[in-house]
């Protein structure tokens, strides 16, 4: 038995298999294969959690050029255009982190290990002297946003249609961001 | 080979020659060996030396039936010349005859070379074709020569007691102890104490246990392995009927390794607590458990002592399993599985198990591994119990809770393939395989699955992952030949085989359906092409399977001498022992199994062909094969190409498709098919004669062979495997089937000898005396 019940590690190229079954079952969004090999590049922010040394959760995020006045087209694109970290672009200098994904299996919640996915985010935020977490989560989902809320993120505003792509209508289909400052 | 002590018979010129190409031989210098020797040939087309020699360097440099086309002309100009017998020797060595090769190792001896040298290599001959017998007395010769190491001692004692001259052997060995006692170097120690113990194993093997307890109460100061010297103990003073201190030994080794289940029966026997009451040995393995709390042994073995109506069984097999559960343990249903053989045990261990669930289930705080732990726990229970249904709603369940967990997509796919979804199956085994790229455990098991879908490509390329790729492989084919993967081309060869058997079934239905239509012309080519295809690999993969054990028991070679210098008699012995039932593993039988289907196939084939070629004129037929070749088109040479690259099974692939063999099997002359799949099979009648299979396929090929005696010796045989298997008499109805097969065979058999007909009548009334009563009362008896 390890000594924590409840441990985070890194995503290797054997593993992004579970990456990417946690977050089929789990999101109501789906990411091209472009996406996964992405996640194994060094600019990513990515952790795998296990309970008793079963993954059951994941938490994928990177520093993105955030601001408020901005439409947010530039996050919805890389997030689509998923090639995000190639050299050929000017650097720009990040003002956020933007969690992509943070995921827990159903079987596997309310037992700390989405905080403590969260934790290790804010976290590695200040190692990189940003001060912002932001990110998008469904308007409908009121479990998660009461969640993000209770730890103390606050909601920015809402994007219609942002789910649209995913085939996703009404409702279902808008998002809020939500960001907390760290 | 070393020619140092040439004797006088060198005279000549061609001698000198001679002498200086053998030289040039040994540095491996064989071309300018051969320009020596074929000088000499131009002068003396005779010199029997030379021609021998010129063998033995073609087989190096030229072709194989030329080498050996020059050593037989050698031979048979000077038979008793030492020289050209001792390069005989060498030459059949090389081409692993190795009877032949001792034959003429012996004859080099027998004729005058003083080169003792020779005795190692005969020796090394005698002892690899089992000729034990003379390999005592080359052994013997070569002490006698070399006295001074200790290898050639214990070589001579192995041969003594390989042919169970115990007494002979023992004191081989004492003798050389006692001469090297005072001069042992701290390295020779280690080779010391195995000889020491090897000593002591044969003076138990001749039954003297007393004299092996005393002798190595002696050595023991001396011997190194300490664990062998206490098993041997213990197990002297067991057959010496000391039990209690043999007991005592026994708690020992058990400190050494609470895990080992073999000492905790052996401590039984020596407590003589198995004949008593269930509480007395419940007693002993309840401090057992408290001495090795961490062992699985003390808490395992009472469940299978304990009766399942015993009352204490519920709570000892709940302290088994349970914590298992909640560890999250992977293997506790494979730990719990020996039980299920007692039905009462399984029902028992079923309520545990699901009361144990249904209380997980309605505890909120429960961790959620248990949950998928139990769950499945629960689905490998059922599946157990071939309740698929069951099995696989509880499965589905765990797979929901916790798709991340790999065990569970085995289970699931496990379960498909029951259900005969085969290809189902491995997708589902390739789903788990995905989510952990480095297990090679379900690497290797996802490569399994799509062999059993017949999809043979998607196979390699999975286990490809944990293959060497050499360069410009396009998989790992021709590694998984080299590395002797046989369950791979067991796998591959089965799957083939299928491929082609399908077809030919479609072909057939579809020749019935119309059997008039001849437009179809082109797809039936195709098809023809791609069954040649899948059989011609099936053949090739499974021989390359029988080309494993021909490397096996060549592999040997080295070790007659090297464990003799290594000073690890015990070891080579126990591997002589393995070697000697090499072709009794299950690998082999199924080999034999897929083969000789397809050996079979064919002989059916021709036969039927040849009836038809009776019955009609063979007029059209050879027209229909010209236009079978037809020029292929350079897509077509290319795919060919490519198809090459990827079921070579070795660089440069000569027969990469198994064509050449599937011709040679084909157009082996007729009847030829069933002597050559004979051949093969042959070992299985030594090696396997416990085997249902071995007597099931002599029967059939005796049968076809029209050896009908031989032919009833395999059906008694095949009862008598029964009957020993079960311990009853039961009347089965394969059994049944088959004499009724041989009568009708036998009857119906106008070429058949009239002697051999009344001998295999009068042999089957015998052996089946119900066969009186008339054919049907006698198939009513044997029905299991």
């Amino acid at each position: 038995m390890p000594r924590e019940i409840i441990s985070l590690d890194d995503l290797t190229p054997n593993n992004v298999g579970v990456l990417k079954k946690i977050n089929q079952v789990t999101l109501p969004t789906t990411y091209p294969e472009s996406w996964y090999k992405d996640a194994l590049q060094s600019d990513q922010i990515v952790k795998l959690a296990f309970y008793s040394e079963l993954p059951v959760g994941n938490i994928k995020a990177k520093a993105i050029k955030f601001s408020s006045k901005q439409s947010f087209e530039n996050i919805t694109n890389t997030k689509e255009t998923a090639s995000s970290g190639s050299d050929s672009q000017p650097k720009i200098l990040p003002n956020a982190v933007y969690i992509e994904t943070l995921a827990v299996l159903a079987s596997y919640q309310n037992l700390g290990i989405g905080s403590k996915l969260l934790s290790f985010i804010i976290e590695e935020t200040k190692t990189r002297f940003i001060h912002e977490i932001v990110l998008h989560v469904q308007s409908s989902n009121i479990k998660a946003i009461d969640w993000y809320l209770k730890k103390g993120f606050s909601k920015k505003e809402e994007v219609k249609d942002y789910y649209k792509d995913q085939g996703m209508e009404g409702a279902d289909a808008d998002a809020f961001i939500l960001s907390i400052e760290v | 080979m070393s020619m140092r002590k040439a004797t006088p018979i060198l005279g000549s010129k061609e001698d000198i020659a001679f002498r200086e190409a053998l030289k040039l031989y040994d540095a491996k210098q064989y071309k300018k060996a051969l320009k020596l020797v074929d000088q000499n040939l131009k002068k003396n087309s005779n010199h029997p030396e030379s021609l021998t020699l010129k063998g033995c360097i073609i087989y190096f440099t030229g072709t194989k039936t030329e080498a050996d086309l020059y050593v037989r002309k050698g031979l048979a100009r000077s038979p008793t010349n030492h020289l050209v017998n001792h390069l005989a020797g060498i030459y059949f060595r090389n081409v692993e005859n190795y009877a032949e090769a001792a034959k003429w190792y012996k004859a080099a001896i027998d004729n005058g070379s003083q080169n003792k040298q020779i005795l190692r290599d005969l020796s090394t001959m005698q002892v690899q074709i089992r000729d034990y017998k003379n390999l005592k007395e080359s052994r013997q010769l070569y002490l006698e020569e070399q006295p001074g190491f200790r290898a050639n001692w214990t070589a001579s004692a192995v041969a003594q007691h390989l042919n169970k001259n115990y007494d002979g052997a023992v004191s081989t060995l004492s003798k050389i102890e006692g001469l090297i006692k005072e001069h042992l170097s701290e390295s020779d120690k280690v080779e010391h104490s195995e000889c020491l113990l090897y000593k002591n194993s044969i003076i138990s093997e001749a039954g003297n246990f007393g004299k092996a307890l005393s002798t190595l109460e002696a050595d023991e100061p001396e011997i190194k392995d300490k664990l062998s010297v206490l098993e041997y103990k213990a197990r002297y003073l067991m057959l010496l009927g000391k039990l209690e201190e043999a007991s005592k030994i026994y708690r020992i080794l058990l400190q050494r390794n609470p895990d080992n289940a073999g000492y905790y029966s052996l401590l039984e026997v020596c407590l003589d607590t198995a004949s008593k009451p269930v509480e007395i040995r419940l007693k002993l393995f309840s401090k057992l458990q408290k001495f090795y709390p961490r062992s699985d042994p003390p808490k395992f073995l009472p469940l299978t002592f304990v009766p399942a109506d015993h009352p204490k069984f519920i709570e000892l097999a709940k302290s088994y399993i349970l914590p298992q559960l909640e560890k999250g343990v992977p293997s506790s249903f494979i730990n719990i599985k020996p039980l299920y053989k007692d039905k009462l045990k399984l029902k028992a261990i079923e309520s545990i198990l699901l009361e144990f669930y249904n209380q997980k289930l309605n505890d909120k705080s429960v961790q959620p591994t248990i949950i998928v732990w139990t769950k499945y726990f629960l689905a490998q229970h059922y599946l157990y119990l071939n309740d698929l249904v069951t099995a696989d709603r509880y499965i589905d369940e765990a797979i929901t809770h916790s798709p991340t967990l790999v065990e569970l997509y085995i289970i699931k796919a496990r379960i498909l393939k029951h259900k005969g979804e085969f290809i189902q199956a491995s997708e589902v085994m390739n789903e788990g395989r995905e989510l952990d790229l480095q297990d090679r455990f379900i690497n290797s098991k996802a490569t399994k699955y799509y062999f059993r879908a017949n999809n043979v490509d998607k196979a390699i390329d999975t286990i490809s992952l944990f293959t060497k790729l050499e360069e410009d492989a396009v998989n790992g084919c021709k590694d998984l030949h080299l590395m002797q993967a046989s369950w791979v081309l067991i796998e591959s060869a089965e799957a083939y085989a299928r491929l082609y058997r399908e077809l030919e079934k479609a072909k057939l239905s579809n020749e019935d359906a119309d059997s008039e239509g001849a437009d179809e012309n082109e797809d039936d080519e195709d098809v023809d092409e791609k069954i040649e295809l899948y059989k011609g690999l099936a053949l090739k993969r499974f021989h390359a399977v029988l080309k494993l054990f021909e490397i096996f028991y060549n592999d040997q070679l080295d070790f007659h001498s090297y464990c003799m210098r290594r000073g690890t008699p015990r070891d080579y012995i126990e591997t002589i022992k393995w070697e000697d039932n090499l072709h009794s593993t299950p690998i082999y039988s199924r080999v034999m199994k897929g083969l000789s289907k397809i050996y079979l196939d064919i002989y059916e084939q021709q036969q039927a062909a040849k009836l038809k070629a009776a019955s009609a004129a063979s007029t059209s037929s050879g027209s229909k094969n010209k236009k079978n070749k037809k020029k292929k088109s350079k897509a077509q040479g290319k795919k060919r190409e490519e198809l090459a690259a990827k079921v070579a099974s070795e660089k440069e692939d000569q027969d990469p498709f198994g064509t050449t063999l599937l011709n040679n099997v084909v157009s082996n002359g007729n009847g030829k098919v069933l002597d050559n799949l004979f051949e093969l099979f042959k070992p299985l009648l030594v090696e396997a004669k416990d085997n249902r299979f071995t007597w099931e396929l002599a029967f059939e090929l005796y049968v076809r062979q029209s050896k009908y005696v031989l032919a009833m010796q395999a059906i008694k045989n095949l009862n008598s495997v029964y009957t020993n298997y079960n311990g009853d008499n039961k009347k089965y109805k394969q059994i049944g089937d088959m004499v009724l097969r041989l009568k009708e065979t036998t009857k119906n058999d106008p070429e058949a000898n009239v002697a051999i007909v009344k001998v295999v009548e009068k042999g089957l009334a015998t052996a089946f005396p119900d066969l009186t009563k008339g054919d049907e009362e006698f198939m009513q008896a044997y029905i299991d």
